[in-house]
C-alpha cells in the first residue's frame, strides 16, 4: 500500500502534463449568416443520441430529445444552437459552439465566441425531427 | 505522533475553511438582484463549495478585465453589452473559455480545480440554466463591482 502511494504524485504529474498538453481545437474563420431575427426559428429535436470524439480526444454526446434552433448558415451546412442547454468543444481552451448540420450528418461546429468554424475530420450521423 | 497528524489535518481543514465564501447567500438576496438591462446580457461565475482544490482562488478576468475571483461556494454576476467573451484565469497553464452572449440572455460559467504538471488550476466550462440555478441557492455571493455600480 505505502509503496502505491509513492506513485501517486508521478501519476498526478503525468494525468496534469496530458491535460496541459491538450491539442488545441482547430479552426477556421467562418462568413456567418444569421437568421433575421424577426422570422421564428425553426426549432427540432435529436431524435438519437449522438456521441461525437473529438480531434482534440475530448468526447462530447448530443442528448436524444435536446432541443436546437436554426441559428443561420455557414457554407458548410445549417448552424444549430441549443435550445434551454448550453453546448461546448474542448481543447486546450473551451469554446462554446453550436452544430454544424449538413446532409443529416454533424460536420463541423460554429464557435460563436470566436467567429470561426471548427470542422469534423468525419460526418457524424444526425437524426433530427419535430419538436413535440 | 497520531496527535500531531489529526492536529495538522485539523489546522489543514481550517486553513480550507477560511477560504470558502461566506458572504450572502443567493437564496437571501436573489429577489434584491435587479433584472439585466434590455441593451445588456448577464454572465453569473460560479464554484462548487467542495474542499478540492480550495486553496486555488485566482482571478477571473472577461475580456482580459479582472471582475472577480474563483473562490469556492462563491459566485457573482457582471453585466456586459451583446457580444462575444473570452473568460480566464490565471493558473499554472491559461485555459479559457469563448462564448457569445445576447441582450436579456444569462449565461453561467463554472470554475472548477483540476490537476495541473506542478500546481493545481482553475477550469471554467459552461454550466447548463437547470443545473446553475438548481446549485446557485447555497452559493455566496462574493461580488463587489456590479452591486457599487448600482
Amino acid at each position: 500500500m505505502a509503496r502505491n502511494w509513492r506513485h501517486y504524485p508521478m501519476a498526478c504529474a503525468l494525468v496534469g502534463s496530458l491535460t496541459a498538453c491538450a491539442a488545441s481545437v482547430r479552426q477556421a474563420p467562418v462568413d456567418f449568416h444569421p437568421r433575421a431575427a424577426s422570422m421564428a426559428a425553426p426549432r427540432v429535436a435529436v431524435l438519437e443520441t449522438v456521441t461525437i470524439k473529438l480531434p482534440t480526444a475530448y468526447i462530447r454526446t448530443v442528448d436524444k430529445g435536446s432541443r436546437w434552433a436554426l441559428a443561420g448558415q455557414v457554407p458548410q451546412g445549417d448552424v444549430y444552437r441549443p435550445v434551454g442547454t448550453v453546448f461546448t468543444i474542448e481543447g486546450r481552451q473551451v469554446h462554446e459552439a453550436y452544430l454544424v448540420v449538413s446532409q443529416q450528418a454533424i460536420v463541423g461546429f460554429y464557435l460563436p465566441g470566436d467567429r470561426t468554424y471548427s470542422a469534423l475530420p468525419t460526418p457524424v450521423s444526425l437524426s433530427l425531427g419535430d419538436m413535440q | 505522533m497520531k496527535q500531531v497528524m489529526k492536529l495538522l489535518a485539523v489546522a489543514m481543514l481550517s486553513i480550507l475553511a477560511a477560504g470558502c465564501a461566506t458572504g450572502t447567500k443567493f437564496s437571501q438576496m436573489s429577489s434584491s438582484i435587479p433584472p439585466v438591462r434590455a441593451d445588456e446580457g448577464r454572465v453569473y461565475f460560479m464554484r462548487s463549495s467542495s474542499l478540492f482544490g480550495a486553496a486555488i482562488q485566482p482571478d477571473i478576468r472577461l475580456n482580459g478585465e479582472v471582475v472577480g475571483e474563483s473562490k469556492p461556494g462563491g459566485f457573482f454576476y457582471v453585466d456586459r453589452p451583446q457580444g462575444t467573451y473570452q473568460a480566464s484565469t490565471s493558473t499554472e497553464t491559461e485555459k479559457t473559455l469563448s462564448f457569445t452572449l445576447d441582450a436579456g440572455e444569462t449565461k453561467y460559467v463554472r470554475s472548477s480545480p483540476s490537476f495541473g504538471l506542478v500546481v493545481g488550476r482553475i477550469v471554467l466550462d459552461l454550466e447548463t440554466p437547470d443545473k446553475a440555478l438548481q446549485e446557485l441557492p447555497s452559493l455566496s455571493y462574493i461580488g463587489t463591482k456590479e452591486i457599487a455600480r448600482r
